[in-house]
């Protein structure tokens, strides 16, 4: 429990920052996308004995680039893209895994989130891209969200918009490979969604919304790991679970005072 | 002679056969006032859209502020722009309040976080001024999605003014507006080209709600077909080019432009 904490909270902030721009570009579908392709990502490093992390994270930033320019390029629309190399990188992933010893992977982990045994080299991995994701989020947070709103007005002001959505995209394609340590692959959206979606209700302006999708994500995974601890319970279910639930209440109390005005 | 703030020369869009847009010229000063109409269709949100760089001319060149519109200058040059574009397709569903809306429309909005939390006096003014323009102040901490139509459209316009352009663009800025809005509008637009020496060019269908606050129009269907100065008659064969013979022009009053019964 100690020991997962620090990351597992890390990752949690990291996250849910990217959270409320996965949301406000609607980006979600993109993070299954990435998510599931970094099991072709894991796959490789697995099969040729590359480095686990960095191996997916470069595969996963690849893999978001891809997207970001995919459907100019080819007419082909960006949820038909993402299904796409969604499916086929899963089958990729699955085929060369199959290829190595039972014993040797631990697949379980790799779905559903593996936390509770990151060794310290993974660690600093996850600091050093972690600092990179909320470095490259305080940048250029604003420009993010002023293009969320009406990107041709934001072209048209003089920002550089097609750059500035492909660093999005790399971002994005940088947390997903945080949280597939975290929650596991097939987790992993609920992580990038969920805290936002939680400050959606309430947050009225960018910094708003931030300080409340860290604070849901960080009440949620500590809640998450102390019943993951207790009751030895997958921890990134857990965790997913626990943010659900913060939502359906977070929910119903908006409802509440809506309905109480 | 002032020099002209923004100049289009000979610009082709489109295929050679089917041009969207054929040999079009135009010059505006600071402090001008012009109204582009024309038909659905004719190419007048096509010329706005070349000259924030949304698409490129095919042939001919723009100047703006006396520099030649390029790639690498562009950003630099699009800081003195403001541009309202047209509404379709435009449902934002982020949190945002109407003050904070218009602060988008600053030159340094999209700079750090950190940096955000130093001074903002002159921002607030600057914000609360163009607002005030619109007559918008009071529902500066409401939130976008719950205003009107007519009232989005009047804090994008705060938006497009906060940042004190030098040239106004704007895109039937009207069209969500009622009549008394819309002539609130556009004393307004006549009040900064007479003020503060901004050129606006603005795209419009309704030439009739126009005429008595320009300094001209612009008759656009592909090619310009007429460019008409406060005062003077459109000739009817020009409109009949543009809208067919089935055009009647109802506006009546001695310095309209359009009208041709004065």
């Amino acid at each position: 429990m100690q020991d997962a904490l620090p990351p597992a909270l890390f990752i949690a902030v990291v996250a849910s920052s990217i959270s409320v721009m996965i949301l406000a570009h609607r980006l979600s579908f993109l993070t299954v996308g990435i998510s599931h392709a970094s099991l072709a990502g894991l796959g490789l490093a697995i099969a040729f004995s590359f480095p686990l992390l960095p191996t997916a994270t470069a595969f996963c930033v690849a893999i978001a680039l891809l997207l970001a320019a995919l459907p100019k390029q080819r007419g082909i629309s960006e949820d038909t893209g993402t299904g796409l190399l969604f499916a086929g990188s899963m089958a990729l992933g699955i085929v060369l895994i199959s290829q190595v010893s039972r014993n040797q992977v631990d697949l379980f982990g790799l779905l559903f989130g593996n936390i509770l045994t990151v060794s310290a080299q993974e660690w600093h991995w996850l600091l050093f891209i972690g600092c990179m994701i909320l470095l490259a989020f305080i940048t250029m947070a604003r420009a993010w969200w002023s293009i969320a709103f009406d990107a041709i007005t934001a072209a048209a002001s003089g920002l550089p918009v097609s750059l500035l959505r492909l660093l999005l995209y790399a971002t994005v394609g940088l947390s997903v490979v945080m949280c597939v340590k975290l929650a596991g692959i097939v987790l992993t959206t609920g992580l990038m969604v969920l805290p936002a979606t939680c400050a959606w209700l309430w947050g009225r302006s960018l910094i708003s919304l931030w300080l409340l999708s860290m604070s849901f994500a960080i009440i949620g995974t500590f809640i998450g790991l102390l019943f993951s601890y207790h009751y030895d319970w997958p921890s990134g279910a857990t965790i997913v679970l626990t943010l659900c639930v913060m939502f359906i209440m977070s929910w119903g109390i908006a409802w509440l005072t809506q309905r109480n005005k | 002679m002032k020099s002209p703030v923004i100049s289009l020369s000979h610009i082709n869009f489109g295929p050679s056969h089917t041009p969207i847009l054929d040999d079009i010229s135009l010059e505006l000063e600071s402090g001008h006032f012009m109204g582009i109409v024309g038909p659905n269709g004719a190419g007048k949100s096509t010329i706005l859209s070349m000259v924030i760089g949304r698409l490129q001319p095919d042939s001919g060149h723009i100047d703006l502020f006396g520099e030649c519109l390029k790639r690498f200058n562009r950003y630099r040059l699009l800081k003195n722009i403001g541009y309202l574009h047209q509404l379709h397709d435009y449902a934002p569903n982020l949190p945002l309040k109407v003050y904070d809306i218009v602060a988008m429309g600053l030159h340094d909005y999209a700079k750090p976080l950190w940096q955000w939390f130093g001074s903002t006096s002159h921002q607030h003014t600057d914000i609360v001024q163009a607002l005030q323009y619109v007559e918008m102040e009071h529902l500066m901490d409401h939130d976008f999605r719950q205003l009107s139509g007519g009232q989005q459209q009047r804090v994008r316009l705060a938006r497009a003014l906060v940042r004190k352009p030098k040239l106004l663009l704007l895109d039937e800025p009207a069209a969500a507006l009622d009549s008394k809005q819309q002539q609130k509008l556009y004393t307004l637009l006549r009040q900064l080209c007479d003020t503060q020496d901004i050129a606006i060019m603005m795209v419009e269908h309704d030439i009739a709600a126009i005429t008595g606050h320009v300094d001209s129009v612009a008759c656009l269907n592909r090619s310009i077909h007429h460019h008409a100065m406060k005062g003077e008659q459109i000739p009817e064969d020009v409109w009949h080019q543009m809208y067919g013979q089935h055009m009647h022009v109802i506006a009546h009053d001695t310095s309209c432009i359009g009208c041709h019964h004065a």
